[in-house]
């Protein structure tokens, strides 16, 4: 059914993020790009694909930042375009992505408030795909009761303030927690949306949003080892989705040390790899583990981008299903770190680690 | 030498020519003092300019290592200095300050503090616990080694300038006694014993003047008293003999009044 009628409210967007998916950078031009020398090199080598001449305005010494910042505002303008030419329920689809980035702006202007910061120097640093009409006066607000009553009950996100908030908490370390809660919730709320969907778009974006769930819920786990943070706290951030969830949550949330993490995922199969060699050796205690997760870390953290975004590639192996718009900005995203990655490695001269990069096509 | 140079404007008499002995062998002393701290200082300004050596290179490797360690961070997690900034409520990372002292000069050093305060985290709270937490972590630990390396070198400039300023005065007070004071010293010495010597000859020589003039004197007497012998023997009248004797125990005696005040 779905398919039938698929093309006359949805056929030309998909069309146009085929187009856009064509567009993003190939592994030649990655190879291209981690010869240059210079970043005028590399500012060359991207004219020469999709992105064009976004850098031609700058001024010579160009920076790492401006670069990415140039890149993130080319992919809220496809983001933009897509989304006012769409219909209903990609829209509400579209908007359900924007929540992420809501949530990391509403977390950060909530901070910024209680030190009494300069809102426009906030305002400036959130992420442009989260921003809201009402955003800037959330820095009105000065507590969580003034916030959700006056604020965020008009915004999409208040069903998950008010799941995850009770007034008292909104001190320093809560802000992260309350980052995560809002998260978890967020990542249900799209996922049992994504479900009413229906066949195609759920057989896509189940995975990418439970592997999202599962990655958190690790991430969450690993770094909060030597914190403060309760092991019943940590349980309460997992989200409730995901190839870990339920067992492997619980037992997540029961881990001390890298170790257990791994007997964990020793339970996925696609999960098995990511902490090889991960652990501490044999029988060392929390420090020695601690010490052990710093070196790695950027594997661990490498493996994941590596799968989010194999399972971003294979949403295009599907037609008519909005999976597909998720996946194409996902990998945009990439696309931006990878970029950002490569123009850092050259302006610090560390061409050894300039191929950590993950391309996407 | 006694003429040449300067000197200090003295009389010159015994007692000054002590107290200017006492002060070139004071002088001396210092000198020597002075140059064996200028020489410690010295080693030690060495030392230091070797540790700045390294400590600069180093500094640049670590710097580099922190700044590829905060690239790691916005790769895996996006900007989180805002959030950093906002979880902060103190320093962890604290310099002490300590004395130390080298031959009498005194250096500060710096040392760095690190306080582990809220859970080993260092006052981060939980940032990046959804993501890049341990990148996050990484990057702090090599911040903090960039920044111990800058305390490092922060020490050792101060000492550096210091030192540079100290010995710079230790030489100018060596070359000034070595080159000003002693010599000055010198010459008054040599400037004072040469006038005594003078005026010692120039006694001497008054006192050989006055002999040879006495000697004259007496040899003129002689020679008159011989003649009025010779004309009174001419004469030669035996009653008037007493008579002449008589008259020169008279003369003798008006002459030796004479020479009494002498």
């Amino acid at each position: 059914m779905e398919a039938l009628f698929f093309n006359s409210h949805g056929g030309y967007l998909e069309g146009i993020v085929r187009g856009f998916k064509a567009g993003l950078i190939t592994q030649t031009q990655y190879n291209n790009l981690t010869q240059c020398e210079s970043l005028d090199d590399f500012r060359m080598q991207l004219s020469a694909t999709d992105y064009g001449n976004f850098l031609a305005n700058e001024t010579p010494p160009i920076s790492t930042s401006t670069i990415a910042e140039k890149a993130t505002q080319k992919l809220v303008d496809e983001f933009n375009y897509i989304k006012s030419n769409s219909v209903q329920p990609l829209t509400k689809f579209l908007d359900y992505m924007t929540y992420a980035y809501m949530i990391d702006n509403v977390v950060l202007l909530i901070s910024g408030t209680l030190h009494e910061r300069d809102t426009h120097d906030l305002l400036e640093r959130c992420h442009p795909l989260g921003t809201f009409d009402t955003m800037p006066a959330l820095c009105v607000a000065t507590n969580v009761e003034e916030l959700y009553s006056t604020v965020l009950v008009e915004t999409p996100l208040a069903p998950y303030f008010r799941d995850c908030l009770s007034a008292q908490d909104l001190d320093e370390l809560n802000i992260e927690i309350i980052r995560n809660t809002l998260y978890k919730a967020y990542l249900e709320d799209f996922h049992s949306f994504v479900l009413s969907l229906g066949a195609p778009t759920s057989d896509v974006m189940s995975p990418i949003l439970s592997f999202e769930a599962d990655r958190r819920a690790l991430n969450i786990t690993i770094n909060s080892f030597g914190t403060s943070l309760s092991k019943d706290q940590r349980a309460k951030l997992f989200p409730s989705l995901g190839r870990l969830y339920p067992e492997g949550a619980f037992a997540l949330a029961k881990a001390d040390d890298v170790d257990q993490v791994k007997v964990v995922l020793d339970g996925v199969v696609e999960y098995r790899g990511f902490l090889e060699g991960q652990t501490g050796p044999g029988g060392a205690g929390a420090a020695g583990a601690e010490g052990a997760t710093g070196q790695q870390a950027a594997s661990l953290e490498d493996h994941f981008f590596q799968y989010e975004v194999g399972l971003n590639k294979l949403a295009f192996l599907q037609q008519f299903q909005y999976g597909v718009f998720y996946s194409f900005f996902k990998l945009k995203e990439q696309e931006i770190r990878s970029l950002t990655w490569i123009a850092e490695c050259i302006a610090q001269n560390a061409k050894d680690r300039i191929n950590d990069y993950i391309p996407t096509f | 030498m006694s003429g040449a140079g300067p000197r200090e404007n003295v009389f010159p008499t015994r007692m000054n020519l002590t107290t200017t002995k006492t002060r070139l062998k004071g002088a001396q002393t210092g000198h020597s003092l002075l140059k064996k701290k200028s020489d410690a200082l010295n080693k030690r300004f060495r030392t230091i300019l070797g540790k700045i050596d390294e400590a600069k290179r180093k500094m640049g490797r670590v710097m580099q290592l922190a700044a590829f360690s905060l690239a790691e961070v916005t790769y895996a997690t996006g900007d989180i200095s805002y959030q950093i900034q906002e979880s902060i409520t103190e320093a962890t990372f604290r310099v002490q300050t300590k004395q130390e002292n080298v031959s009498g000069v005194i250096l500060p050093t710096f040392e760095p503090l690190m306080s582990k305060a809220e859970g080993g985290n260092g006052g981060f709270g939980l940032t990046g616990l959804g993501r890049g937490g341990q990148q996050i972590t990484k990057c702090r630990e090599t911040f903090a080694k960039a920044v111990e390396t800058l305390v490092e070198l922060a020490s050792l400039q101060t000492a550096f300038v210091i030192l540079d300023e100290v010995i710079k005065m230790t030489n100018r007070r060596v070359n000034a006694l070595e080159h000003v004071v002693i010599p000055r010293l010198e010459n008054t010495i040599s400037y004072i014993n040469s006038e005594l010597d003078e005026m010692d000859r120039e006694e001497f020589f008054r006192l050989k003047k006055v002999q040879s003039k006495k000697k004259r004197d007496t040899a003129v007497r002689d020679a008159e008293a011989k003649e009025k012998r010779d004309a009174a023997e001419a004469a030669g009248i035996e009653e008037e003999e007493e008579h002449e004797e008589q008259e020169q125990g008279e003369n003798l005696l008006a002459e030796k009044d004479e020479d009494v005040i002498f």
